[in-house]
């Protein structure tokens, strides 16, 4: 999953975006479009999903594309195919059967179910990108302290946290390692697992606490909440570009809904699938 | 009236058995510069986050006493007003920043101030330029070397207009060509600043000392023992100080000797300057010798290599940039080999190759001449043992006994095998009275003397160090390179990573020098240190005898430079040069 969910820096329309306005935007087509129950609404979001991964944000689509080829497959493989056995009709419905053998059998309606959610997946998958990649963590959680009157001391709390963790990483190498020259094989068998997972905690463990409470100490040495205020050198700006674009997020969701309903390829749209 | 007024100070931290701080009392002077000395564990670091007023606050712990700054009790002070008069820089460089880039950490502190923007721009500028850090302001701050975030660390200490700066040693973590600029940068931060009163804390104090008004020494019971200018403290207290592991700069570390040896010195020179007028009546006129005197390079008696990395280059990634390129390393067979170069240099990545951390391709790298890949794991590990630099990452027991016993448990040794040999290594270790207690309870210096003896328990002829003695005093620095000398007099060849170029003037026979991962020298510490250019480009400091003996114009023979205590003794004794650190033969 390297790569997928990272910022990228560059310049692009939805680089310039309020992050938490985008934020909204990018969820209301997210709500829409787990909504959908048929495949061809998914797959409309999902064509407006790579559209502005093309077009509104300048990111390396390469680095996406193996990952997601990776989810189509494990879509395709994990929902398709268990829907396709398992499909439950609702009750009254007629279902199609294509194939059966014994007690194996396999449904038309299962199979459109499981084209669905992959499709569904997929489009979220494709969202999260759009937003991850585009979005400096910092302006983030400034944004949300700014705008969304997020709480400032959790908020830089998780952004200390999201420094650490590419930390927390080489530590966690250097204590294999260590471990390994102690003669301390990793030991496949789940109790050997088990034993593993406790020696390498402790030292881990050990040194995060101490990290913290140093960054905690340094943070509180240059009076971190020590005013009910504070300034910020960064301001994050809601501008009007910011507002047309969750306008605009919303109007798409509905125009592709609408659309499908004139179409006549919605099916079931809703919270629960409608009778 | 004292800018810094302490008074009967005593804090306990909550379940320690006693107090850390003890009935400390002193003052100092605004725009005066304090070095604070003491042993670890004697408040040093407790007494900087009183004065910044974050005990009992942020950090809970009692206190009794009083605190007054600029005639102000800070008690009565808020938590705001107290630390703005207080900028502390921290030891760890990892764990002192909460932003992610240049601007924005040294903003952080401003905007707690609630200052308008305009205002921190204007900071944030000249904080940056007083540390040579404006050109990286937009800078991401993990990229930046460690040198550079200890000037970053400063700078946001300096941007809050602090009359006092706390520095909690902030070069502990640095390699030494860092930090002698971080000391050149606090020069001449204090000529500009001459009312910023500053307190550090350090443990290597050659390139410091000079700038040092007063010091003051704490005991183990956190009590304020000695105070007073430099030279008075270290003349008259020698026995105190050595008994603490108090390092001395080198050139007092000497005279200190002579003075024991009976020639009459008026007074100890601190700096190398003062050791230039103070030595001058005694260098001798002769020539020296055609050579410095010899340390074992290690066996000439033929045999592979114990370590050898032949052609070796390493990426962590593919694409990634080369760590190593092409390096090709032999080291012989009982050598005490020091490994040195700037951070980055490759130097932890080469040796974690010489223990199949890092898998090389077959036909690069070789325990004593074979092929480490045709090796097994428990092979290597019997051949080699490699101490890390953080002993913590090491310890897989909950006592101390079965931390050595660990081992040998895996290879199923006989049980009375294993009770026989945990037990000598505890006696020799020093670490019986240790056996029960859990590895990560113990101090400093027993967790390194722990984590060396659990690197021989399987009967190692290979130890590979790294950072041996960082983070320690002089006592158990000293004590742990004794050891070594002794293992290396038994035969066991030694690899030490170090930037501390004491040890590698004191202890190591040869020593390598890896830049850009490549090996740029390969000899002995004499020629290492005469040759300036390469010195210059391993990010290295000559130790000041070194600089000494140029002023003098001493040279052997050969162009190199006597670089030890040892051999100054004998050549300022009028004696022939002795030879390198005790040694069997």
């Amino acid at each position: 999953m390297e790569g997928l969910l990272n910022y990228y820096a560059a310049d692009s329309f939805l680089h310039r975006l309020n992050p938490t306005l985008k934020l909204a935007g990018l969820m209301a087509l997210v709500v829409a479009v787990t909504m959908a129950f048929d495949p061809w609404t998914p797959l409309a979001f999902l064509l407006l999903g790579l559209f502005m991964l093309r077009v509104l944000a300048r990111v390396p689509v390469r680095q996406f594309i193996r990952p997601l080829l990776l989810f189509l497959v494990l879509g395709a493989l994990g929902f398709i195919s268990a829907n396709a056995f398992f499909y439950t009709p609702l009750p009254g419905r007629p279902v199609t059967i294509l194939w059966q053998a014994g007690g194996v059998r396999i449904i038309l309606e299962g199979i459109r179910v499981g084209i669905s959610l992959t499709l569904r997946m997929l489009s979220i998958v494709i969202f999260s990108i759009l937003f991850v990649a585009t979005t400096d963590p910092t302006d983030f959680v400034l944004s949300l302290i700014q705008q969304a009157r997020f709480p400032f001391r959790l908020g830089y709390g998780i952004l200390v946290a999201y420094r650490f963790m590419p930390m927390w990483r080489t530590e966690l190498e250097i204590i294999r390692a260590a471990h390994r020259i102690r003669g301390a094989g990793e030991r496949p068998t789940l109790r050997g697992r088990w034993e593993q997972l406790q020696r390498y905690a402790v030292p881990l463990l050990a040194s995060a606490i101490r990290k913290s409470e140093r960054v905690a100490i340094a943070m509180d040495s240059k009076a971190f909440g020590a005013l009910p205020r504070r300034t910020y050198y960064r301001d994050v700006h809601v501008r009007p570009v910011d507002w047309a674009f969750l306008a605009g997020c919303v109007l798409a969701a509905a125009a592709i809904v609408w659309g499908m309903a004139q179409l006549g390829l919605l099916e079931g749209y809703g919270v629960v699938p409608e009778a | 009236m004292a800018w810094i007024d302490v008074r009967h100070l005593t804090v306990r931290y909550p379940r320690a058995p006693r107090p850390a701080l003890q009935d400390v009392s002193f003052q100092v002077e605004r725009g005066e510069t304090l070095l604070l000395l003491g042993p670890s564990g004697s408040g040093k670091s407790t007494l900087g986050l009183c004065l910044a007023g974050l005990i009992p606050d942020s950090v809970p712990a009692a206190m009794q006493g009083e605190v007054l700054i600029a005639g102000q009790d800070i008690a009565a002070l808020t938590v705001g007003q107290r630390t703005a008069q207080v900028g502390i820089v921290f030891q760890d460089p990892e764990a002192q920043f909460c932003m992610l880039t240049v601007e924005d950490e040294v903003a952080f502190g401003l905007e707690n101030m609630a200052l308008p923007r305009d205002e921190m721009e204007l900071r944030i500028r000249e904080s940056l330029g007083l540390v040579g850090l404006e050109e990286r302001r937009r800078e991401r701050v993990d990229r930046l070397s460690g040198g550079q975030k200890q000037r970053l660390a400063l700078a946001c200490a300096l941007a809050r207009r602090p009359s006092i700066l706390f520095l909690d040693e902030p070069t502990a973590n640095l390699d030494p060509a860092a930090r002698f600029e971080f000391f050149q940068w606090l020069a001449r931060l204090r000529a500009q600043q001459p009312d910023t009163t500053i307190i550090i804390v350090e443990h290597i104090l050659d390139d410091l000392i000079a700038m040092v008004d007063r010091v003051m020494l704490l005991n183990h019971e956190g009590r304020l023992v000695l105070s007073g200018a430099p030279a008075q403290v270290f003349q008259a207290n020698g026995e105190v100080l050595d008994e603490m592991g108090i390092w001395l700069p080198q050139v007092t570390a000497l005279a200190r000797k002579l003075r024991a040896a009976g020639l009459p010195l008026d007074r100890l020179p601190l700096t190398v300057d003062e050791a230039e007028e103070v030595f001058a009546g005694l260098v001798p006129a002769g020539p020296l010798p055609a050579e410095p005197p010899r340390r074992p390079a290690g066996s000439t008696a033929g045999g592979p290599p114990a370590l050898e990395a032949r052609r070796l280059s390493f990426r962590y990634r593919a694409g990634g940039p080369e760590v190593l390129r092409d390096l090709s390393l032999a080291v012989p067979q009982e050598a005490f080999m020091a490994l040195v170069g700037p951070n980055g240099a490759g130097k932890t990545t080469l040796a974690l190759h010489f223990v199949d951390i890092l898998r090389p391709p077959a036909g690069h790298v070789f325990l004593f001449g074979e092929d480490i890949t045709a090796l097994t794991t428990a092979d290597i590990t019997a051949r080699v043992g490699f101490v890390f630099q953080n002993p913590e990452h090491q310890f897989v027991e909950r006592t101390v006994e079965a931390e050595l016993a660990y081992s040998l448990r895996v290879r199923r040794r006989p049980e009375a095998e294993i009770a026989q040999i945990t037990d000598a290594l505890l006696a020799s270790f020093g670490l019986t009275p240790y056996r029960k207690m859990n590895p990560f309870a113990l101090s400093q210096g027993q967790k390194r003397r722990l984590s060396v003896a659990t690197m021989l328990a399987v009967g190692q002829r290979i130890l590979i160090l790294d950072e041996p003695t960082f983070g320690q005093d002089r006592n158990t620095a000293h004590a742990l390179m004794e050891r070594l000398q002794t293992l290396h007099a038994a035969g066991v060849t030694i690899l030490a990573i170090t930037h501390d170029m004491q040890l590698v003037a004191d202890y190591a026979g040869t020593a390598a020098v890896l830049v850009d991962g490549q090996v740029r020298f390969q000899g002995t510490p004499h020629a290492l240190f005469a040759d300036e250019e390469l010195v210059a480009a391993a990010e290295l400091r000559p130790p000041p005898l070194v600089e000494l003996a140029r002023r003098f114009g001493l040279r052997y023979g050969d162009g190199t430079a006597p670089l030890s205590i040892r051999e100054w003794m004998g050549l300022l004794q009028g004696a022939p040069a002795a030879g390198g650190p005790a040694k069997r033969g």
